[in-house]
């Protein structure tokens, strides 16, 4: 009997064991490229499952499957994903093709999600580490933005070394709010102030004197400029309020979402490149014809004019200031490695630039270290530190009431004036001006130094995982931390510091900035898919942001000998202004994928400030989005032309926080007889003020014809912005000039259109290009305080008017005495337009990018600074007088500004520039092999250019300028800035 | 079921856990004390520093308010290599209501009017222990330093009208006539002249060294008269000027430079004189008109008020030769009131109705200069003409001449250099404030 039930419980578990053997199949195979390279850590899934596995080292895999056939998807970053039907356990072989119009892309959608591109209901512009800094390497991140993506108007503030640039992404987003995106790294939140130099104002009087001035026309750098370009994989830009409504409070402005390089598994690969170059000034706008004849008429030197020429001494100080070559050189060295549990991405970066102004330069060194480590399957951490060390020297110019900035000595300088040192190195006066710009460029120290350390940690925990259903808990921490110590220093010996000049016998300023960013953050993702493929995901999670800073400027003044210590000194003058904030906010999502077919989200952000009026009150912004991929219904087919039809929808909101301390009227404090006492502000505060609400609503389609060959993009979008923080300008017998106020609403509509065309695409040769036209138009729905004016000097020489009704960035100015104001340009661009190429032939790549800007005025008083000193280059042209009879310069001061007419000096500010342009060669393998055997790879050789060619009818050094820096409406106005450059260089790079 | 559930709870704990635990805190101001804090109780221990703010705002932009009055009253041209409309708009007379030189100064003048406004009300509000005196003798100092702001804005805007009430920056007082603004002008100076009246011997807080012998309720009562005084000769009610200046600090045989004084230093965030640029400059300068030499009579010791360039300085077709060289450095004083104009005042005063007593005030100030003693006629109009001039050079540079020529009516005798110069009787009200 037993034994019989043995035998039966034998033939039972074998009855049983067969069919299961039968039906537990392992497939197995290799992953490879179109080149038979294996590709490692590639996901193989069953199709409608979790069930899957990664390749191994060599691209080997094998994976359980319930029953034959399967239906398998096979993914890895930069390829396009494979469905493949596996019928047997024989081994197989997949190919996967690369991804090259990044289809399947993966964007990061919620904050702790990510999405396939092809599933994005929003135009997430995305730059990839090529586009970024592949073509040649650019001088700050920011600065390699422009011209990339639609939607952006990037500006460069002056071609002043160490950045400086404000990039507006859809138009204008606030007045007097914040106007800069915000930008994650790692998701870390950045800094990215602009802190001006004590010092600088109190020499060239720009901002006008009084009691403590808060300048703006400085020509302070933006902290954007530390981060480097090299270490990033990808850019991903979300615009406006419909994709940034994640953010809340902080996202009206758009985010930018940088993401570095991590390492891969496998053997250690060293990448080792070097560039080296030179820098020139694009545009020097020249000299009169002088003559013997023309310096008597005009100045009475004749006669000194001729002693020069006889003695050889004429000299083109233009030149002599903006004609230097600055040495370029850029190092980079990474390794990236790893085993199955532990990659690491290690890069150090070492730029040295010198300006076109001697003196100038920006040297910066940035050493990182990213980690990957998965302590089990569930549980994955990963770090990236980063610390960048940096050191600008930026000159002096724009804007000053006391004729010492270079650039506006330069407008009182003529040939014949002698300026350089004898042997002893002692500068003579100027002859018509209060300095010496020859001797202020040598002397003179304005160096911004930076210690920044960037770290952030993240923690991914599987908790749970079944067949259709995960958990994932997902945990960030990051710190941002700098010190900025600026220097400033004017020695005694400089002619407009003398005692017997009205100077100040010299002047030292320090000041020392220490900003500390951290954010914390943790979420819940949990992911639910039915059976016929209805995927629902839903993100809940907190974050919580603390800012600190605080800015100490020390100005001493009467220096002792050519000490620099602000103790040696007999006066000294001190400030301080600190920040603290803490932002608190939670966030839900859900979305919904059906079978790719139709995918929406529905997200709400509410978040709390220690910034606004009530510290605990909630704002709440909510986001909802939907996107169809036509090309994946039945109903479809396989349509060859177009392959790829995808229409989206998208609405958000999105907020700015009011400045700091606006909630306070402050007084600031003076000093008289030695008695200190206290002066009512500027600026009123506003204790119930809140932050500006934006809300987008964005609409587009892509699609893709002939089999992806052509891909289009095209997206309308409408951004209303409510509450307008407005630094609204009041009755000033108040006692107080503006007041904080939410006081308004501005609109900005546009139009993006992306195309990309693989034109050629054959063994030996292919190209490929993308051409992108945007175009933004803002309007002033609403405005509850009267007009008013801003950013500009005058209505005689042109400002800007917030005004209902208007375009936000119309400027205005009289027309002659005793005429109306009237708008005489717009800054707004008519369109931009960017083209794009990469064609490669054989083992040659040649790349570059024209960016053309149509439209948008700047206003010019450059030239008419040097019309007053009668230097302009133009001076004796007839252009400017529509009549054509008189002289462009007498023009400009008689009939234009004395006669109240600021229509010369708003000049159209468009240009058609090459911002990029590479070459490389890449030495065939079989020649390396043959060299070094199978110890260097990937050998490139090229030449680069940055702003080579650039055409603009615009009437002094660059249109793209601010005196007025980034922040805030009034970029384009311009007051003798340092003039841009555009860049050569010569490049290696090897893999080892 | 039983996990998803147990986690769902566990989510939904952690969640509102997060939720309620986070209450943020912090938010207050940081960087300095608000103004709320003193107009809400203005405490012994910030009454000096509210007055020294007021004596130091005082001199805000006052280059801008001087420069503007002189080159208006073509005393001397400002070129600056930095700004042309000082060339421009200013000589032209093309004054527009958006620009710095009508906006700046009213802004700053009335920021100081503001900050005696907020200390009077936080006089009114206070709640620590000044005496009946001290109460009167701060009260009495306040109201005579807004008097003077507001009068300085008058000058400037004239018949246009300023503002009077600005106490509540959410409810501004209309804009008053010239005539009503000197009324009102006159009437705090007087208010203020009963308290320091009964302000007793001293004050609770220092002046600075400008303030000099005026620094006790009975001084400051001094300087009240005198700028009462002032007021008066503006408004033409002679025989007031007459009984004012007695109780002032006028003194015919007494030092012409005795006065009120804004003081200057390098120190710190103190302000160093803006109305002194070294000699010889180029880029920025400030010009006497040709007149001034032309017209002055000979051996006028007044004229080493200005001083030979070494090369004259042409800006826009307004040429000058000389320098103005009224403030040798960075930390000279500049008058508010001081006795030479009182004694022209008192010469003013009396050609009505004692016309040799003018003549006599007269003398005191031509004898100082260096020159002999009146010898014109003793008319009105001629004792009149000689007044203007003399004060036209004793007062050279003290932004009086354009506001004294314009209340005789002679603007149409200020000379204009160019063709499209002309001189403007009043400057634009700021386009914020006009309504």
């Amino acid at each position: 009997m037993k034994r019989k039930k043995l035998l039966k419980k034998l033939l039972f578990f074998c009855a049983f064991l067969l069919p299961l053997s039968i039906m537990a199949q392992t497939i197995t195979g290799k992953v490879t490229d179109t080149n038979g390279e294996a590709i490692s850590f590639a996901t193989i899934v069953e199709e409608g499952t979790s069930n899957g596995t990664t390749s191994d080292m060599d691209g080997n895999f094998s994976l359980t499957v319930n029953q034959l056939p399967v239906n398998i998807d096979v993914s890895s970053l930069g390829f396009i994903t494979k469905k493949e039907v596996i019928t047997s356990e024989a081994p197989v072989t997949i190919v996967l093709i690369e991804d090259t119009v990044g289809l399947d892309e993966i964007v990061i959608s919620g904050l702790a999600s990510t999405i396939k591109r092809s599933n994005l209901a929003n135009s997430v512009a995305v730059v990839s580490a090529d586009d970024l800094a592949g073509r040649t390497p650019p001088q700050t991140l920011d600065g390699a933005l422009a011209g990339k993506f639609t939607g952006a108007l990037v500006t460069s503030n002056s071609g002043s070394p160490g950045g400086g640039l404000s990039v507006k992404l859809r138009g204008v987003t606030s007045i007097n709010g914040n106007s800069q995106p915000l930008y994650v790294i790692d998701g870390v939140y950045i800094d990215n102030s602009s802190v001006f130099s004590a010092g600088l104002n109190d020499v060239s009087n720009a901002a006008g004197g009084g009691a403590s001035a808060s300048s703006n026309q400085d020509n302070a750098s933006n902290r954007i400029a530390d981060i480097n370009p090299d270490d990033i994989e990808s850019i991903e830009i979300l615009k406006g309020a419909s994709a940034s409504a994640i953010y809340g409070s902080r996202g009206a402005a758009g985010v930018i979402i940088i993401t570095t390089k991590k390492g891969k598994a496998g053997k250690t690969k060293i990448n080792f490149s070097q560039s080296n170059g030179w820098n020139e000034a694009i545009n020097l706008q020249g000299q009169r014809d002088w003559s013997s004849a023309l310096a008597e008429s005009e100045f009475g030197e004749g006669a000194l004019y001729s002693a020069a020429e006889a003695a050889g001494t004429l000299r083109d100080y233009e030149k002599e200031l903006f004609g230097e070559k600055g040495f370029i050189s850029n190092t980079n060295v990474s390794m990236s490695g790893g085993s199955e549990n532990t990659t690491f991405f290690a890069g150090l970066t070492r730029n040295q630039e010198d300006g076109i102004v001697k003196g100038t330069g920006y040297d910066k060194s940035s050493v990182r270290l990213n980690i990957d480590h998965k302590f089990t399957d569930n549980i994955k951490f990963s770090l990236t530190s980063n610390y960048i060390n940096s050191s600008a020297d930026r000159g002096f110019f724009n804007n000053d009431n006391a004729g010492t900035t270079l650039g506006v000595a330069l407008t009182a300088t003529r040939p014949w004036d002698f300026l350089l040192p004898d042997e002893n190195g002692n500068y003579p006066d100027h002859p018509n001006n209060s300095s010496n710009p020859l001797q202020t460029r040598d002397l003179m120290t304005n160096n911004e130094r930076v210690s920044r350390f960037i770290t952030g940690g993240s923690l991914d925990v599987n908790l749970f995982r079944t067949d259709n259903q995960s958990l994932k808990f997902v945990a960030r921490a990051g710190v941002d931390h700098y010190t900025l110590t600026a220097k400033v220093i004017f020695p005694k010996e400089l002619q407009f510091q003398r005692p017997d000049q009205g100077g100040v016998n010299g002047l030292s300023a320090i000041s020392t900035t220490t900003n500390t960013n951290a954010n914390y953050s943790a979420f819940l993702v949990h992911n639910f898919s039915t059976d016929n493929d209805l995927k629902f995901t839903t993100q809940a999670g907190v974050t919580n942001q603390q800012f600190s800073q605080n800015i100490v400027r020390v100005t001493a003044t009467d220096l002792i000998a050519s000490e620099t210590n602000v103790d040696q000194a007999a006066n000294v003058n001190t400030d301080q202004v600190r920040l603290e904030q803490e932002d608190f906010g939670f966030f839900a999502q859900e979305e919904f994928n059906f079978q790719d077919k139709i995918i929406a989200t529905v997200g709400i952000t509410g978040d709390k400030s220690t910034n606004n009026g009530d510290i605990n009150e909630f704002f709440y912004y909510p986001k909802g989005s939907l996107a169809v991929n036509f090309h994946n219904f039945d109903f479809w087919g396989a349509n060859e032309v177009l392959n790829r039809f995808k229409i989206r929808g998208a609405y958000g909101e999105a907020g700015t926080f009011a400045a700091f301390g606006s909630l306070f009227t402050i007084l600031n404090n003076t000093l008289i007889d030695n008695n200190v006492g206290i002066i009512v502000p500027i600026t009123r505060g506003n204790p119930n003020i809140s932050p500006e609400r934006q809300k987008e609503f964005e609409i587009g389609f892509d699609a893709g014809l002939l089999n992806n060959r052509i891909t289009l993009e095209f997206s309308y979008y409408k951004k209303t912005v409510e509450d307008l923080l407005l630094r609204a300008d009041i009755p000033t017998s108040t006692g107080f000039s503006s007041e904080w106020k939410n006081a308004g609403e501005l609109e900005n509509k546009g139009f993006e259109i992306g195309v990309n065309l693989k034109v050629f695409d054959a063994d030996d040769f292919t190209w490929n290009s993308g051409i992108s036209w945007y175009t933004n138009e803002s309007e002033m729905t609403r405005l509850d305080v009267p007009t008013f004016n801003l950013g500009g000097f005058g209505n005689s020489l042109g400002q800007f008017q917030i005004e209902e009704g208007a375009s936000v960035t119309q400027i205005v100015g009289t027309t002659g005495p005793g005429t109306p104001v009237s708008v005489l340009g717009d800054a707004e661009p008519d369109f931009q337009m960017s083209f794009i190429n990469d064609l490669r032939y054989k083992d040659f790549t040649l790349s570059f990018l024209w960016h053309w800007k149509k439209g948008g005025d700047n206003i010019n008083l450059t030239k008419l600074l040097s019309d007053f000193g009668g230097t302009s280059a133009d001076f004796d042209d007839f252009d400017v007088d529509p009549a054509g009879q008189i002289r462009n310069g007498d023009y400009r001061i008689s009939n234009g500004l004395f006669a109240g007419n600021a229509r010369p000096f708003v000049e159209d500010a468009s240009y058609l520039r090459l911002r990029e342009v590479g070459l490389y060669y890449t030495v065939p393998s079989e020649t390396l092999t043959n060299w070094f055997n199978d110890i260097v790879s990937n050998v490139k050789l090229g030449f680069s250019g940055h702003n080579l060619i650039n055409i603009f009818d615009y009437n002094s050094y660059d249109p793209e300028v601010s005196n007025f820096g980034g922040n805030g409406l009034s970029t384009g106005v311009e007051v003798t800035p340092f003039p841009s450059s555009k860049r050569f260089m010569f490049h290696l790079s090897a893999q080892f | 079921m039983k996990i998803i559930r147990k986690f769902n709870i566990i989510i939904l704990t952690i969640g509102f856990l997060a939720f309620a635990s986070c209450d943020l805190e912090g938010g207050e101001s940081l960087n300095g004390a608000s103004t709320s804090s003193i107009s809400d109780d203005l405490s012994r221990g910030e009454l000096p520093q509210a007055i020294s703010g007021i004596l130091s705002d005082m001199r805000d932009r006052l280059n801008t308010q001087v420069d503007v009055q002189s080159i208006l009253g073509r005393e001397y041209y400002y070129f600056t290599s930095s700004d042309p409309r000082f060339e421009g708009d200013v000589v032209t007379g093309n004054l527009d209501n958006q620009t710095f030189y009508t906006t700046n100064v009213w802004a700053t003048r009335y920021a100081a009017v503001k900050e005696a406004n907020l200390a009077l009300a936080g006089l009114a509000n206070t709640t620590s222990d000044f005496s009946p005196q001290e109460v009167a003798a701060i009260r009495g100092v306040l109201n005579t330093l807004k008097a003077h702001e507001l009068l300085m804005v008058s000058n400037n805007q004239y018949t246009n009208g300023i503002r009077i009430d600005v106490s509540d920056p959410d409810n501004l007082g209309p804009i008053v006539s010239y005539g009503d603004a000197l009324t009102a002008i006159f009437n705090l100076l007087t208010d203020a002249a009963i308290d320091l009246d009964a302000g007793g011997s001293s004050l609770p807080f220092n002046l600075t060294s400008g303030y000099d012998g005026f620094d006790t309720p009975e001084g400051f009562l001094q300087f009240n008269k005198a700028l009462s005084a002032r007021v008066e000769a503006y408004r033409g009610n002679y025989s007031n000027v007459l009984s004012l200046l007695d109780d002032s600090f006028m003194d015919m045989s007494g030092d012409l430079k005795t006065g009120v004084y804004h003081t200057f230093s390098l120190t710190g965030a103190d302000l160093s004189n803006p109305l002194f640029i070294a000699q010889n400059q180029e880029a920025n300068v400030r010009l006497p008109h040709s007149s001034f030499l032309t017209d002055a009579e000979a051996g006028d010791s007044r004229i080493n008020k200005v001083t030979l360039r070494d090369t004259p300085r042409e800006a826009s077709g307004l040429v000058g030769t000389h320098d103005v060289w009224i403030y040798q450095s960075l930390l000279d004083n500049v008058p508010i009131i001081r006795n030479e104009e009182l004694i022209l005042l008192y010469a003013e005063a009396n050609i009505a109705t004692n016309p040799g007593e003018a003549v006599n005030a007269i003398n005191v100030i031509r004898n100082a200069a260096g020159l002999s003693d009146y010898s014109g006629a003793q008319t009105a109009s001629a004792l009149e003409d000689e007044v203007l001039k003399q004060k036209r050079y004793s007062l050279f540079g003290e932004g009086h001449r354009w506001v004294d020529m314009r209340r005789f009516d002679k603007i149409s005798e200020l000379p204009n250099d160019r063709t499209g110069d002309m001189v403007p009787s009043a400057i634009p009200i700021p386009f914020d404030d006009d309504f």
